[in-house]
């Protein structure tokens, strides 16, 4: 698959309730290298936003506020985004995200 | 800005975070001359269970199951179907093996220089058919 099978997709539990939007996949640098200088990038998880379908900048996954306007903007935007992690996600589909049922909602914040 | 403090932190991980879309869509990919070659459009992404022409494993789809790791960066068929939807054919994609990667920050860095990769092909065809045949430009400014 591509990555873009993934953005943009509307996220669901199985009961067919919308959690939100597929806004970007979180990536690891842990896998076996292979022949290359760097890691292999393994997919780690999907980040959710329950009302947009976008992302300005990662602003809702980083410590930034300023500008105050703004910031409270996207703030609002983006409240309760939340990270699934991949093993949660039970399949996708062509028009749909589904995650299991218990999946846990993690904080997407990136750290650092 | 997810003030939601009630979620938990996700486990760490043992390697470097990155979030694709974030860090990887639209930089800059540079040889190790410092030559922008292309951008990065798309990401490739395989489990160890799918097929030799990149379908996903028959058996189950996609799913949390299976683990996916990058395997290219793709670059070219972006802007038409940005447009107008759709998706392009995996032919129409121009691949830069992940293995080639070796740095990402403020742009994406590859090992080696550029010349063998695909993305690179028009320019290559450009100096070899046009530019090489005007006179002089078979060779560097004296």
């Amino acid at each position: 698959m591509i990555l873009s099978d993934l953005l943009d997709l509307p996220v669901q539990d199985p009961t067919g309730r919308r959690l939100g939007f597929c806004i970007d996949a979180r990536l690891v640098l842990d896998a076996p290298a292979g022949a290359g200088p760097l890691a292999g990038a393994r997919l780690h998880g999907l980040v959710v936003s329950p009302r947009t379908r976008t992302s300005f900048m990662g602003y809702e996954r980083s410590g930034v506020r300023r500008p105050w306007p703004l910031g409270a903007l996207l703030e609002r935007r983006h409240a309760g985004t939340f990270l699934v992690l991949w093993e949660d996600v039970v399949g996708v589909e062509r028009e749909r995200i589904l995650v299991a049922g218990n999946a846990v909602r993690y904080d997407a914040r990136l750290r650092g | 800005m997810t003030r939601d403090e009630r979620l938990p932190r996700p486990p760490t991980p043992a390697g470097r975070v990155l979030d694709a879309r974030l860090h990887l869509l639209s930089r800059q990919v540079l040889d190790a001359d410092d030559m922008p070659l292309t951008t990065v459009d798309d990401l490739e992404l395989r489990s160890t269970d799918d097929g030799p022409d990149r379908a996903p494993a028959a058996d189950g789809g996609i799913t949390g199951a299976r683990v996916y790791t990058v395997t290219a960066l793709l670059s070219g068929a972006a802007l038409a179907t940005r447009v107008l939807g759709g998706r392009a054919p995996a032919s129409r994609w121009l691949r830069i093996d992940w293995g080639r990667v070796s740095d990402v920050g403020t742009v994406v860095r590859i090992a080696g220089t550029g010349d063998d990769l695909d993305a690179t092909w028009t320019e290559r065809w450009v100096r070899d058919r046009i530019i090489r045949r005007i006179p002089g430009g078979d060779h560097d400014p004296q």
